[in-house]
């Protein structure tokens, strides 16, 4: 294999091949054949949600007919009602949210100093160590599942949530982002490793210490990932199930994702209720979403084009 | 493992002492990836080896274990679902991963071009990705009802065949991988990001040497994006083998079992009903033993594959 | 390479906003933080007119609410939803009055009946309930696990109180590890308005004929199906076996592995060699009888039936037998409640279970629940005092005409105002009722039992062959434990 040094600039690919003219068929692969990916996509990718909010709006009879009607013959608003009525949605949201704040914080303390000590720095055994970084990101985490069960199960909680261990509480889910995941710091490695390391030895020259070079150089130009990197981790602790099905027994203390999921089969909801249900589960990260998504991909836009 | 040497440094770095910057650097990279070295030997090591323990005992989680050798890995070879969940999940990684790839890099390409409203998209794209994979099961056990679910009904407008998705053991991995599909956005965005990453000059410069449209992409995007891809891929076989909650819904929770003929049963589904359904923490050691191993194979043989193709933007590999 | 800081710049405070929009707008409805469910909705006690959607509203203990503040907490865990669940409801209460220093908390926590998951985490958690709610058959299994604590000697002395059988499946190594509950009857189900239409008899079914062929049954069902234009069942005669809810693996309602192998005479277990023997004739033949059944019907047709009409974690109040889509069901007596509330319009019969050759006696099985206290609990002596009374007759007579289940008290087999005239006969089947053998691997057992039935009705596996993968997957299991 051999050697490259990650942090060299992409060199300009030249390929030499003679030059189309612009006509109709530029439009077409530029303009038309796009669109209409996109706008096929689109509807794919739209379809589930809009079936959602036309099934929870059915009255159960509707539901169940063929062939299956596009619009609500009669509008059943009654199943929101009913569906807030019945569903500690409040409660439920609120555990979702700390244990989302929580993730988040600890995945970009960690990811940024961990990635930053195999990106920015050159150490002996530096390479082999990620290497095994990126190896337990193939790790996949059910692997020790049993294991950690039996250890969090182990450590004492002192009380907290009203349990006697970890276990029944939100640590095994939050305090493990503390710790660097794989995923988060093979991107934001990736990402700095296309700094010009010249900044750095730049620092360095004048005197800056490791931390100040971290804090006071690379951080400001590692921002973009950071962002990605809250992002993903929010939102996989938004949506995370496996965990919260594990570790939470009392269902005051489930997050949305395990709530809704527990509480239909507790209750003997209807499929259209619980369509009402996962409506409003959804409905304020839509509306939050379209508020601000303009910001969002203009930011990555501006970034792109910048270049 | 061919690893660049450190000793390979710049020179402009000489007139400090090597051995003190080697000394300083080694310091100082341990102290940055502390927190991850802590977690890796606490959560990662320590668990791993008592797992290796675990699964040679018979232990229910409440009594203390009882050491039995390999009875466990016996027990195993015997056992048919056991195989049943291996084969169900590399089936459905096999078939989501390449899927998922394309479907994003298409996407991914797409949003790309200059199109007016491509913020449109781009948010309808990206809002599966962000919305659980449980609510969006239970909207699919609905879409995909053989008698009164849309998508059968559209297939059969067409004169398709409308199978019946959720209890057809030939189909339900299909629907788990279109579940799948539906947190391609995120991947999409991705690599978005690295198509906008990619320096304006080097299509400039393929522009002036009349490069086509097709030639652009095989010469520039695609090297380009190698990386992204190969993150994509680990990332996507990493979940495939982790594949758990899609299934446990449509299942109803594996309240009765995991899908006709059990073809909805995955690997954790699996773990997880031994370990935490049936009390069989022994047992379930050793499922996750051989998931370790399995898993270590993988990671050996995609990293060698990608040896091949992945470009750095550097030397060429 | 230096991507843009305006995107920075916006998206960290909007992604805060995300976040605090998202979550605190809902949690400003509930006291936002405070571990304790809103207390508010349904008054659990005696909502049960308010079924359908569950009693209450809350997501921790059902009962309790109005309970002294020095009672002693005991909490009560089980697995069962409406309508059952609103009987226990009703007995908890009665209790908690009856008992102002005690106070039960009863929470559903819901799950197969072989599932311990919701258990388990508890205990390790330090949380776990006092009382447990555990599927009889299964007792031995838990015991053996260390999930169920021996009960003292002046509960395990009230062995003659209670159905010998009922009993039995209590007991591990000689030990008592809970105490019985209810038990069941299984009977064939039929529609009397879907046969008539059909132009059959259903006066052919009735009970006072003893049990009907599987032939006969067969045949008729087969007149009453009816297929839509794309070949696909629309209403089916009858369900024999499965598949169950959601397409998967098991029976549709009652038609278990257990159900045909006894009616066919079948040995499940050799409890002296402590043996597990589902490759015994009578079982295998079950099996085939739902291999043959399904493949004569076409398993993929049957199972889209199923998943149409049936879909994962369905209401009850959706059984295609209460929506007109099911003419005949193996069912038990808990459907006689269903019945008055989720089809009172309808006409409804039973039947025994079908046998194989006419003159063959009738076989049921029964099942049911017992009461078991939990390792290290708190408050033991309350625990227990409970225990007695919901398996004692106070709960057992509420239980009995709220749920039309079957009492295990031999001393309420006897008491005439608990049975109206469709429920007695249920009980009248109790004596040719054999049970599940109680194994401590019970729970595996059961589990793989109902994937090798899941295999078969799929015809993806012949009979012989699926039941020896259970003999090999159960029986080493059993020999690490012993009997």
């Amino acid at each position: 294999m051999a050697t490259r040094d990650l942090t060299d600039t992409p060199r300009p690919i030249a390929a030499a091949v003679p030059k189309p003219p612009r006509g109709l068929g530029h439009i077409l692969t530029v303009s038309v054949l796009p669109r209409i990916i996109l706008i096929a996509a689109a509807a794919l990718f739209i379809t589930p949600f809009y079936w959602m909010i036309v099934s929870a709006l059915k009255s159960n009879q509707e539901l169940t007919k063929f062939p299956p009607s596009l619009v609500p013959g009669a509008w059943v608003w009654q199943n929101f009602v009913d569906a807030v009525n019945y569903i500690p949605f409040g409660l439920y949201a609120f555990n979702s949210f700390v244990i989302t704040v929580g993730i988040t914080i600890g995945a970009v303390l960690s990811n940024t100093l961990v990635a930053y000590g195999f990106s920015r720095i050159r150490w002996p055994g530096r390479n082999a160590m990620f290497y095994i970084c990126v190896a337990t990101l193939f790790l996949p985490y059910p692997v020790i599942l049993v294991a950690l069960f039996d250890i969090f199960g182990k450590l004492p909680s002192f009380g907290l949530q009203g349990a006697h261990s970890w276990v029944d509480t939100f640590l095994p889910l939050i305090v493990p982002a503390f710790f660097g995941n794989p995923f988060y710091i093979f991107l934001m490695r990736q990402f700095m490793l296309g700094i010009p390391r010249e900044l750095s030895d730049a620092a360095r020259v004048d005197g800056a210490s490791e931390i100040q070079t971290f804090w006071k150089v690379i951080l400001p130009l590692t921002k973009p990932a950071i962002v990605v990197v809250a992002i993903f981790a929010a939102v996989a602790a938004w949506n995370e199930f496996l965990l919260p099905l594990l570790y939470l027994q009392d269902s005051s203390k489930y997050p949305l994702a395990v709530g809704l999921a527990f509480y239909t089969s507790q209750h003997d909801v209807a499929y259209n209720l619980l369509m009402a249900a996962a409506t409003l589960v959804v409905l304020p990260v839509v509306v939050v979403f379209l508020l601000a998504q303009r910001f969002f991909v203009e930011g990555i836009t501006v970034g792109g084009v910048k270049g | 493992m061919a690893v660049a040497p450190a000793a390979i440094k710049p020179k402009r770095l000489a007139r400090f002492r090597p051995g003190a910057i080697e000394r300083r650097n080694l310091r100082w990279g341990l102290i940055f990836i502390s927190p991850w070295l802590f977690g890796f030997i606490a959560l990662g090591i320590f668990p791993i080896l008592y797992t290796f323990y675990l699964s040679l005992t018979r232990y229910s989680g409440i009594k203390a274990p009882t050491f039995i050798g390999i009875q466990n890995y016996q027990r195993m070879a015997a056992d048919p679902l056991f195989l049943k969940a291996a084969y169900n999940t590399l089936y459905y990684t096999l078939l989501a991963v390449p899927v998922g790839v394309v479907v994003a890099m298409v996407l991914a390409l797409a949003m790309n071009r200059k199109i007016r409203e491509v913020a449109v998209y781009r948010a309808i794209y990206y809002l599966p990705s962000i919305l659980p994979v449980f609510a969006i099961s239970f909207i699919f056990v609905v879409l995909l009802n053989p008698g009164y679910g849309l998508i059968n009904w559209v297939l059969s407008a067409v004169g398709l065949p409308s199978p019946n998705w959720l209890g057809d053991p030939a189909y339900t991995k299909l629907a788990l991988v279109m579940i799948a599909q539906l947190g391609a956005g995120q991947f999409a965005l991705v690599f978005l990001a690295g198509l906008r990453g990619i320096p304006v000059d080097l299509y400039e410069s393929a522009d002036i040497d009349g490069a086509g449209t097709w030639q652009k992409f095989r010469s520039i995007t695609l090297p380009m994006m190698t990386p992204i891809i190969l993150y994509d891929l680990i990332i996507g076989l990493s979940f495939g083998l982790q594949v758990f909650t899609s299934a446990y819904i449509i299942t109803g929770g594996g309240r009765t079992a995991a899908g006709a003929d059990n073809s909805l049963l995955t690997y954790v589904f699996y773990l997880y009903k031994q370990a935490f359904q049936f009390g069989q923490m022994g047992y379930a050691a050793a499922l996750s033993v051989v998931m370790f191993v399995v898993s270590l194979i993988l990671a050996a043989a995609v990293f060698r594959w990608a040896n091949s193709w992945v470009f750095y933007g550097g030397e060429e590999a | 390479m230096s991507p843009g800081p305006r995107w920075f710049r916006w998206s960290v405070p909007i992604f805060t906003l995300v976040l605090v929009v998202a979550a605190c707008g809902p949690a400003a409805t509930s006291p936002a933080g405070s571990a304790a469910p809103p207390a508010s909705t349904a008054p659990s006690a005696g909502a049960s007119e308010s079924a359908a959607a569950g009693g209450s509203a809350e997501p921790s203990a059902v009962t309790g609410a109005t309970c002294a503040s020095g009672a002693t907490e005991v909490k009560f865990w089980t697995s069962h939803t409406p309508p059952d669940s609103d009987a226990l409801t009703n007995i908890v209460n009665a209790f908690n009055t009856a008992n102002a220093d005690i106070c039960v908390k009863m929470t559903i926590v819901p799950g197969a009946e072989t599932d311990v998951a919701k258990l388990l985490t508890s205990i390790r958690g330090g949380v776990a309930p006092d009382v447990y709610m555990a599927d009889r058959f299964t007792v031995p299994q838990r015991a053996a696990e260390g999930v169920l604590a021996e009960l003292p000697a002046d509960v395990a002395g009230m062995s003659n109180d209670y159905l010998p059988f009922a009993w039995a499946e209590t007991q591990y190594q000689k030990k008592t590890y809970a105490l019985p509950f209810d038990t069941d009857a299984r009977a064939l189900w039929y529609n009397k308005d879907l046969i008539q239409a059909a132009g059959e008899d259903p006066a052919a079914l009735d009970i006072s004929k003893g049990p009907p062929t599987i032939d006969a049954v067969t045949k008729m069902a087969d007149k009453i199906s009816k297929k839509d234009s794309s070949g696909n069942y629309d209403v089916m005669g009858w369900m024999p076996a499965g598949p169950g809810a959601g397409g998967n693996p098991g029976a549709f309602d009652q038609g278990w592995h257990y159900t045909w192998g006894f009616v066919n005479g079948g040995n499940f277990a050799d409890l002296t060699t402590c043996k597990v023997t589902p490759t015994d004739p009578g079982v295998v033949a079950g099996y085939q009888f739902m291999y043959d059944w399904a493949k004569a019907h076409d398993p993929q047709k049957v199972a889209r039936w199923v998943t149409t009409n049936l879909p994962p974690n369905p209401p009850a109040a959706q059984n295609p037998l209460w929506t007109g889509k099911l003419a005949m069901s193996i069912s038990g007596d808990w459907r006689i409640a269903e019945a008055a509330k989720y089809a009172p319009t309808g006409h409804y019969g039973f039947t025994f279970i079908p046998v194989p050759k006419a003159g063959d006696k009738g076989a049921t099985w029964a099942g049911g629940w017992s009461m078991a206290l939990i390792p290290n609990s708190k408050a033991q002596d309350q625990a227990i005092k409970f225990m007695k009374y919901i398996a004692g007759p106070d709960g057992q007579k509420v239980y009995t005409k709220e749920s039309t289940h079957l009492p295990t008290l031999n001393a309420l087999l006897s008491d005439a105002s608990l049975f109206d005239p469709l429920h007695k006969q249920f009980l009248d089947l109790l004596p040719t009722a054999k049970n599940r053998p109680p194994l401590p691997v019970g729970a595996a057992y059961w589990d793989a039992l109902t994937s090798a039935q899941g295999s078969v009705e799929l015809n993806t596996k012949q009979p012989k062959a699926a039941l020896q993968e259970v003999q090999d997957a159960v029986q080493p299991q059993l020999d690490a434990v012993g009997c």
